[in-house]
């Protein structure tokens, strides 16, 4: 048996490439996304290889491997990483009459280095009685929200993110001290995920939570009781920027550069974009279609409307090193 | 003689290899970057401090849950003295990562038995005062409490080997229990105590998962932060070299002090210890203080998950998650019999020759394990490319780039676990046989290899467990459709599934138990 095992790690080592297949470094992680990396296999004859790993350690990867690598497509979950993998010149501009077409243009890459896949929002989480008319992302700081916020650690890249966002919309100097005034409204010490944040205003720790809203569709029926309990005593609010609308971030994708499958890269993402793909982003992961005519989940659309946010989402990747250093400043943990 | 030289040559190239991931890092020191003084102003002492705090808790808690019960279950019998022999050591088969999820579930302030008590007691949180496990301290505990084993292990393996006549000499001296305890085992059991004190520090500020979940800020979450959030790989090198010289400190530090104090048994007059049977009172105490650590490092958390596996197993248990598991098995198997086999090298090395490069050499190898994996795994990442570009091969992204990350990250483990064994192997072994002209690998085989099967046991199962369990430096390595147990519990958690995501680590958590089991046969029949 031992030998059998040691035996067959050995075949583990060796790549063996078949003509028609495609490689994806992939940061995004979902059950609907290896339904969708099947359906691709069925429908194109294309086999899909996959490394699921932080989009950083991915495009370090990338980076080191470089010219020899195998990689295709690289697949992240936020834009700012699309950015950095644009400006090391690891992905390569592509020409694809569809993704032209059903994405529209602020969810693409300028050059055609990276198309969204979806779309996420990042929104305030209340108790569902409470009657906080919260508007904007700059009333944060109001006073009168004082112990009332939480948030997950700066570390992450939803909040770099939203911050990189508030500096396109007013410079550095203000988010600094947008950062340090929601630090003096927070309710606890960031911790914990974005779910975490849920269950806490739904047990009454604080009163406002910032997180994505997918995490609230994905905590409904979950099997784990204190999550979908939690989720029932919580309404969404959509704030909006002064200036501006939501802020949203995307998951999207590119072609590597050395890519050794370019032209299965392309029919992957087009795949990804295609209506049937598109319908399955949405309604099992609660995330917002990007390609043009793709209809919402209902449970996401029951959440109601807003105004997605008109900054370039090629901002948020340029400002994120100031992002994090303006979080530093601010103590925000 | 020529088999010394081998082995010196071996030993360095073998070390200087492994040291190449930490040498890349520590280069970069060197490299002009934008974001040092920025750290320096806004988080570096709150890195240093939390870091150092840690290590301070960590070591404390370890050693104190550790070593009592090595100590009582070693040396007394009482009612479940036999069954804690072996269930101290199973907290050690839960990831920490896991053990942070399950306590933040039930212990934080919106956890299930903190809403539970306060229903019972009809308050809410404003009224009453409630311990946060989401903090440092909390921190500190869970780790603890799944890092304790390794102070139990070592420290078990020393005190049975060492001679019961020492015991009954105190004894006749007219000494208590206590006495014995405090003024003979506490200080010949130092080696022990400290090589596994020293190797749950490592681990604990190498973490990732806990520190972040719980929101603490450290080295490596700064390190995380540095490369992840300012793209800049040179001041995130520059931090991890900060900590590896934290950690290179300590072991210097815990060496010069221990220098005048050699504490080695004669070798002479071995008899097995004879357990004193207790009972009344200090076996309650006894059974207690045996029974704390074990209920809150296993029987509580693995109740949670067994819960948790119980009504989601059928999902989750499909062809996919058995190659998932044939691979994880493979994996942990090979890198396991490879790095035992390496360090053994290494420490032989300095046996032989006792010189101190041959000394300096085993504690630099051993700076790998301060290394969070994932930082690891950009040195090997660097080192490979280099070595794919050179040679025209490929071997980032294979089984081998995850097995060399593997060694870097854990053959400090093996290392110590050798080096506390042939501490208790007399080195007059070694003398005799070289006045009776006995060649080195009579010696080896007939002498040394016997009296240290327990020890290449140990660090084949303590390695395997470790390699079960590891998750970063394995999801930036590894190939295409290659997927681990802890990987895939990972992705359940982050897709908001975290009771399917107690399948794949109830398998790791068996797997550990049964290799715990393998472990304390073999214990019990040397």
């Amino acid at each position: 048996m031992i030998k059998q095992i040691i035996l067959s790690f050995f075949i583990f080592t060796s790549f063996v490439f078949a003509s028609s297949e495609v490689n994806v470094y992939s940061h995004r992680h979902y059950d609907t996304d290896k339904q969708l990396y099947k359906m691709f296999e069925e429908k194109m004859g294309i086999k899909v290889n996959v490394v699921n790993a932080d989009a950083n350690a991915l495009i370090k990867r990338l980076e080191s491997e470089g010219e020899k690598s195998p990689a295709d497509v690289l697949i992240t979950v936020d834009a700012g990483r699309l950015y950095q993998a644009k400006s090391k010149e690891l992905i390569q501009s592509i020409e694809s009459k569809y993704l032209m077409e059903v994405v529209p243009e602020n969810m693409r890459d300028e050059d055609n280095k990276w198309f969204a896949l979806t779309k996420r929002v990042r929104a305030f989480i209340v108790p569902i009685d409470s009657n906080i008319e919260i508007k904007t992302y700059e009333d944060l700081i109001k006073p009168e929200y004082k112990k009332m916020i939480m948030v997950r650690s700066s570390n992450h890249v939803y909040n770099q993110s939203m911050l990189a966002a508030v500096i396109a919309h007013h410079g550095e100097e203000y988010a600094l001290k947008w950062a340090q005034g929601v630090v003096k409204n927070m309710a606890r010490k960031p911790r914990g995920n974005d779910r975490y944040q849920v269950k806490a205003v739904a047990n009454g720790i604080g009163k406002i939570a910032i997180a994505n809203t997918y995490y609230v569709g994905k905590m409904i029926g979950n099997k784990d009781i204190a999550e979908s309990e939690a989720v029932k005593k919580v309404k969404i609010i959509f704030p909006k920027f002064e200036n501006g609308g939501t802020h949203i971030n995307v998951s999207g994708a590119g072609v590597a550069k050395y890519a050794p499958n370019k032209e299965n890269a392309i029919k992957f993402i087009e795949f990804l974009l295609s209506p049937e793909a598109q319908d399955l982003f949405a309604n099992g992961n609660f995330e917002y279609p990007v390609a043009k005519g793709v209809k919402k989940n209902d449970v996401v659309s029951s959440w109601g409307t807003f105004e997605e946010d008109n900054i370039s989402i090629n901002t948020m990747g340029k400002y994120n090193i100031n992002a994090v250093k303006i979080f530093d400043k601010a103590g925000w943990k | 003689m020529k088999i010394f030289n081998k082995l010196t040559v071996s030993s360095i190239f073998l070390t200087l290899f492994i040291s190449i991931p930490g040498l890349i890092l520590i280069s970069n020191v060197f490299v002009d970057s934008n974001n040092w003084t920025h750290l320096v102003d806004t988080v570096l002492f709150e890195y240093i401090y939390n870091s150092l705090y840690i290590m301070f808790g960590v070591a404390i808690l370890t050693i104190f849950l550790g070593f009592t019960t090595a100590y009582i279950t070693t040396f007394f019998k009482f009612f479940g003295s036999h069954f804690f022999h072996y269930g101290l050591i199973l907290p050690f088969a839960i990831p920490t990562y896991i053990m942070s999820y399950i306590y933040g579930g039930m212990f934080d302030i919106t956890g299930s038995v903190t809403t539970f008590i306060l229903d019972l007691m009809g308050k809410t949180l404003n009224e009453v005062y409630f311990f946060d496990i989401m903090s440092i301290e909390g921190a500190i505990i869970v780790m603890s409490l799944v890092l304790y084993p390794y102070v139990y292990l070592i420290s078990k393996t020393y005190l049975k080997s060492e001679s019961s006549s020492i015991i009954e000499a105190s004894k006749t001296m007219g000494l208590t229990n206590f006495q014995i305890f405090y003024k003979v085992i506490l200080p010949i059991s130092r080696p022990a105590i400290v090589a596994g004190a020293i190797l749950a520090v490592m681990e604990a500020v190498a973490d990732y998962g806990v520190m972040d979940y719980y929101g603490v800020s450290t080295f490596v979450t700064g390190i995380f932060r540095t490369w992840l959030g300012m793209g800049s790989v040179e001041d995130a090198s520059k931090l991890a070299s900060m900590l590896m010289l934290f950690v290179f400190l300590l072991i210097f530090l815990e060496r010069f002090q221990r220098k005048n104090k050699r504490y080695k048994s004669s070798g002479k007059d071995f008899k097995p210890i004879v357990k004193e049977k207790i009972t009344g009172f200090k076996a309650v105490l006894a059974f207690f203080a045996c029974f704390i650590p074990f209920f809150f490092g296993f029987l509580l958390p693995f109740s949670q998950m067994s819960y948790w596996f119980y009504i989601s197993y059928e999902e989750i248990i499909d062809e996919d998650f058995l190659t998932i598991l044939y691979q994880t098995l493979g994996l942990g198997i090979s890198s396991s019999i490879i790095i035992t086999a390496l360090a053994f090298i290494i420490v032989y090395n300095v046996r032989i020759h006792k010189s101190k490069i041959a000394d300096n050499l085993v504690q630099i190898a051993k700076l790998g394990y301060s290394i969070p994996g994932a930082v690891v795994a950009v040195g090997v990442l660097s080192f490979f490319s280099y070595i794919d570009k050179s040679f025209d091969i490929l071997l980032s992204g294979t089984v081998i780039a995850v097995i060399f990350g593997y060694i870097v990250r854990f053959i400090a483990i093996s290392i110590n676990n050798y080096e506390s064994g042939f501490s208790k192997i007399p080195q007059s072994y070694d003398d005799a046989c070289k006045t009776m002209q006995v060649g080195s690998f009579y010696t080896f085989f007939k002498v040394i290899f016997p009296l240290l099967k327990g020890s290449i046991m140990t660090s084949f199962i303590v390695i395997f467990i470790e390699t079960l369990k590891e998750l970063p430096l394995t999801m930036i390595l590894r190939p295409f459709n290659f997927d681990t147990l802890p990987v895939l519990s990972h992705e359940l958690v982050t897709q908001a599934q975290v009771i399917e995501s107690a399948v794949p680590a109830m398998f790791i958590v068996l797997f550990g138990m049964v290799s715990v089991l393998v472990l304390v046969k073999k214990m019990v029949k040397d």
